[in-house]
């Protein structure tokens, strides 16, 4: 966790890659399809069930391919009176929730981050102390105190409850720290500020335009996050304000029937959306996670 | 011109300059102060205040509480459900970190040759990633069911008997690892991979001349110099393998209600925390709070022994 | 150049005001969509769990009070009532109409500053149409009425005629009536059951916490004495029921599955136990089931005599903006006539003695159930019914119970170990 600086030497890994190793032989492959064949599978079953009828589930053998049903599916899924559940509106929760939320996570820790790596100020070090301990609390378990507190705010079963305590995170912070160190040189700081930039100005004119790489990458995991939390907003929301992930469970949990072809349609609809976001930017995300180990 | 400048400029500098000063001095703290204000009132009260309520009575059906001192704790300490709650979640995280990690490695080594379709391979081993918790645990909790569930099909292919995965003690937990190990195998292996990749290329040139084959360069080269992303990675999976809720939760969701499983065989202590929270009706939210600290601290401690027992890899290969 | 940089600023400043400014409105636009939930039409919402049978009755009120729209939340039993605790205590959440059922009736009777006392709606005028016991049920202790009943759960034995035939037992109603009239005949006849199909075959009961329960639903007292005492530790009925359950399971009568749960509901498609014991409310539960199954069915006398598992009420919660047209609409679906109709479609059996003693009820035969007459066979033995004392956590303790029996039957412990572990679990929920 200690200072190694951000910027991976990444030429310099990857040539000596290229010389370490000969080309990769048939096992290699072999073992690395069955890989992705795991990886892939249960995906899959997801749509091979969402797309047959309940009655198919209990067959068996069980059926391996895909059937016709899926359009059917997605339309019950989407008909209030069938699932009692508001999924549109669950979907339009989601994407609100995890816009908010990414955009100001991506922000406040951009700023904080810029302040802890570029500004002198009294207390930097200690405060910058605080944020590294935070990131390894599990602030998630003050829940009953932050269910009170949602409770005194009037926020139960408001979509505010679940985008307030996400707003910031330690960890946004700390990589964007990590970044602003080696990706800002202290130089530009200098010379926009011999320009008459204030600090703000320097931000948003040097600071902002040098982060992007980072903050698409902070933003992807962080709307990712917010897409794929459940506990908090199980906690708050109720199926009739639902987030995306309270629905899915909602209507597996509800019935006394589980419909497990409505169930895994509503698994596979709520994937969709990250999955299209990975298919696009996999190689972003992908580059994100391995940049950010590299300072771990 | 220049002259004509300086004239106008002259006047309010004192001004700028206070004002610059002003900046330099109080812009620090502005760009700070969002990041700890919102945190301090979402994330670090909370947690805080868990530590009071846990000295009350405190119960949502109750308008007022009482401070009881140490009593939640010592009747935590007697109470049979909650430490049977921790060792399924230790049980449930031994399962599943331990092979995750091991084949995270190996995965990682594989990843690290001259491959052909280098970015599908990631991204085909980061995809369970993407995937949300929920739809991980109800797609395996179908495939994991008795009488219809497709791993008892391949099962009995094999010749094995259907396996009552959710009724189970230890059946419950592997069907669960599994769950976390689909996950999270892929992340871990690809920090593996960028932390393989910036290992320099002189340590593998000295083992080579050495005479090394490439297994042992991956056991007394790589694995030692991974040891602090190990570390890292044990930690984390420590954190989050302790707070493990969603999975077990919606194992079985349209029975259980939260004690997972009849004889509570799947349930984690975030679970029974949940279920003295607001699962059952009872509501006891001091109860619970003190169930939240243990579990804090529990963390905490089973964090350090991970960090002094993975710390062991070096000296031992020393 | 001075002046462009100037400008540029300028506009960058303004990005920023923009930036700030969209935030600001998403997060307001976020609190307003929220808020702003004002309708000119009312709409009413229902809470209730499992299938109370409403779909056709909520169009038709709809129908005949234009401007009102009614949304039906419908949850798991236990869940359901958690979170109507919850909700209430928190003074969020709840609907406009709330179901509760009768295990935990009495919990929330004790709260009556949570609920619209109904008796400014005229409830106390439909106070004869029901049965005394069914009635005082929903009152508090401070008179206030909080909820009209809908449905009562009397008892028979749902079983299947064809496993019985290949069995060699009899299959008309009556004749099974009088070969089992207590549980411990009940169990023999199992017994025959068993051996002739054998022990890999389909089992003769389905879960031995549905066997147990109908034994509950008997016993007066059950979990509490008049008093409100807890006596389930030393009430010998239910040690009784618990010791006949252990007797079905160690004879291997039992398919051990848990009720409602997916191979429990795959069970009724399957047809792998014979019988299941048949609160009224059970015969939709297995119509909607298993359609294919229709006409393999019948309905005979439970052992033991009458008795009440089940049975519900209608109640609004004082978080109601329209607590009239709310209990407008409790009594649209209290009505005699609504009570008929979801008998006629789904099987809950009234709760009103007109409706019980109506020729519609008492003619009432279900063609599923090899046209048995079920009108007669429950509606009989619900006017029969003497009812239970009840108290707070009857509910709670019915799942520890139920949680309890299941660990015999996966064979996580034995049977006393289990028993003790419930009185413990007993213990912690009234702690």
């Amino acid at each position: 966790m200690t200072s190694i600086p951000y910027a991976i030497p990444r030429r310099r890994a990857r040539h000596a890659v290229a010389r370490r190793f000969e080309a990769a032989g048939p096992l290699t492959y072999l073992f690395l399809i069955l890989v992705v064949l795991g990886s892939i599978f249960p995906l899959y079953w997801s749509l091979v069930v969402a797309s047959h009828t309940n009655a198919a589930v209990y067959a068996y053998p069980p059926k391996l391919l895909p059937g016709g049903n899926l359009f059917h599916n997605i339309h019950r899924l989407f008909n209030a009176g069938i699932v009692n559940v508001d999924f549109a509106k669950a979907l339009a929760n989601s994407a609100i929730v995890s816009t908010v939320v990414t955009v100001s996570v991506v922000f406040f820790s951009a700023l904080a981050g810029f302040a802890f790596a570029k500004l002198d100020f009294r207390g930097r070090k200690l405060l910058f102390v605080l944020v590294l301990a935070t990131l390894f609390v599990p602030v998630q378990l003050g829940l009953i105190p932050l269910y009170i507190e949602m409770k005194h705010f009037g926020w139960l079963d408001n979509i505010k409850a679940v985008i307030a305590p996400n707003l910031v995170t330690a960890f946004g912070v700390f990589l964007m720290r990590q970044y602003i160190v080696g990706a800002v040189p202290s130089e530009l700081v200098a010379a926009a500020r011999v320009d008459g930039c204030n600090t703000w100005r320097v931000f948003w004119h040097v600071v902002m335009p040098a982060v992007r790489p980072i903050a698409a990458v902070l933003g992807l995991l962080t709307f990712m996050m917010s897409w794929n939390d459940y506990l908090w907003p199980y906690i708050v929301l109720n199926a009739r304000n639902p987030t995306v992930q309270v629905a899915v469970s909602d209507i597996a949990t509800v019935a006394y029937v589980p419909d497990y072809s409505l169930i895994l349609t509503g698994c596979f609809v709520s994937i969709l959306p990250l999955l299209a976001v990975f298919l696009l930017l996999g190689r972003q995300i992908i580059g994100g996670i391995m940049q950010g180990a590299i300072k771990g | 011109m220049k002259v004509e400048r300086t004239a106008v400029l002259t006047v309010p500098r004192t001004r700028r300059r206070l004002l610059r000063r002003l900046d330099s001095r109080v812009s620090p703290y502005l760009f700070v102060t969002p990041f700890f204000v919102i945190f301090g009132i979402f994330g670090l009260f909370p947690l805080v205040y868990t530590g009071w309520i846990s000295l009350t009575d405190r119960n949502l059906l109750n308008p007022v509480s009482h401070f009881i001192g140490l009593q939640n704790y010592t009747q935590l300490i007697h109470d049979s459900y909650f430490w049977n709650a921790v060792e399924n979640t230790f049980g449930i995280w031994f399962l599943s970190t331990v092979p995750q990690l091991a084949l995270a490695l190996v995965i990682a080594h594989v990843l690290n040759t001259k491959l052909h379709a280098r970015t599908f391979f990631r991204m085909a081993v980061l995809l369970p990633q993407v995937t949300s918790l929920v739809a991980v645990a109800l797609i395996f909790t179908q495939m994991f069911g008795h009488d219809y569930g497709f791993v008892n099909w391949v099962l009995g292919l094999v010749g094995i008997h259907h396996v009552y995965w959710e009724a189970g003690r230890l059946s419950s937990w592997v069907a669960l690892s599994v769950m976390v190990m689909w996950r999270w195998t892929g992340y871990n292996a690809l920090i593996y991979l960028a932390a393989m990749q910036a290992i320099p290329e002189e340590l593998y040139e000295a083992a080579a001349v050495d005479g090394a084959r490439r297994w042992r360069q991956f056991v007394h080269v790589t694995v030692p110099m991974l040891r602090p992303t190990i570390i890292f990675t044990v930690i984390i999976s420590t954190i989050g393998g302790l707070q493990l809720f969603t999975e077990p939760y919606l194992f079985q969701p349209n029975v259980s209600g939260g004690t997972g499983g009849s004889g509570r065989q799947y349930q984690t202590i975030v679970m029974y925390l949940y279920e003295k929270f607001l699962g059952s009706s009872q509501f006891k939210f001091g109860y619970a709070s003190a169930i939240a600290w243990c579990l804090v601290l529990l963390i905490g401690v089973f964090a350090l022994v991970n960090y002094l027992i993975v710390g062991r890899i070096r000296s031992a290969e020393a | 150049m001075n002046g462009s940089t100037t400008s540029r600023r300028r506009r960058k400043a303004t990005a920023a005001v923009i930036a700030v400014a969209a935030m600001v409105t998403a997060v307001c636009f976020v609190a307003s969509s929220a808020t702003a939930a004002h309708r000119d039409a009312i709409t009413l919402t229902v809470d209730v769990f499992g299938d109370f049978g409403y779909k056709d009755l909520y169009a038709q009120y709809q129908q005949s009070h234009p401007g009102i729209t009614i949304k039906e939340d419908t949850e798991q039993y236990a869940p359901h009532h958690t979170a109507l605790a919850q909700h209430l205590a928190t003074g969020a959440g709840a609907d406009d109409i709330e179901a509760i059922e009768v295990g935990y009736i009495a919990q929330f009777a004790a709260q009556p500053q949570n609920f619209v006392d109904l008796r400014q709606y005229g409830a106390s005028d439909l106070k004869s149409r029901y049965p005394a016991w069914k009635y005082d049920q929903a009152v508090s202790s401070n008179g206030s009425v909080i909820g009209l009943g809908t449905d009562v759960g009397s008892l028979g034995i749902c079983y299947r005629t064809d496993l019985f035939k290949k069995a060699g037992l009899p299959t008309d109603p009556a004749t099974l009536g009088k070969m089992w009239p207590t549980w411990s005949k009940f169990l023999a006849v199992g017994q025959q059951f068993q051996s002739k199909i054998g022990a890999n075959g389909p089992k003769f009961i389905d879960s031995g916490s549905n066997l147990y329960n109908a034994i509950i639903a008997q016993a007066n007292p059950a979990y509490y004495n008049a008093q409100g005492k807890v006596i389930a530790a030393s009430n010998p009925k239910i040690k009784g029921a618990w010791d006949t359950t252990m007797q079905a399971i160690s004879m291997g009568l039992d398919k051990g599955l848990s009720a409602f749960s997916n191979d429990w509901n795959t069970g009724f498609k399957k047809g792998t136990f014979a019988t299941v014991t048949c609160p009224a409310w059970m015969m939709g539960y297995i119509q909607g089931q298993a359609p294919a199954t229709k006409g393999k069915w019948n309905i005979a006398p439970v052992p033991g005599g009458g008795g009440s598992w089940g049975g519900s009420f209608l109640t609004v919660t004082k978080q109601s903006q329209h607590p009239a047209e709310a209990a407008d609409l409790v009594k649209f679906l209290t009505s005699p006539a609504s009570e008929l109709y979801v008998f006629q479609h789904t099987g809950n059996l009234p709760s009103e003695i007109p409706v019980l003693t109506s020729k519609a009820v008492q003619s009432f035969t279900n063609p599923f159930f090899s046209g048995a007459p079920v009108g007669k066979i429950f509606a009989g033995s619900a006017l029969a019914l003497k009812p239970q004392v009840l108290g707070p956590h009857q509910g709670d303790y019915q799942t520890a119970a139920s949680n309890a029996i299941q660990r015999v039957e996966q064979k996580k412990q034995s049977a006393n170990a289990s028993w003790q572990q419930f009185l413990t679990d007993v213990q912690n929920v009234g702690g």
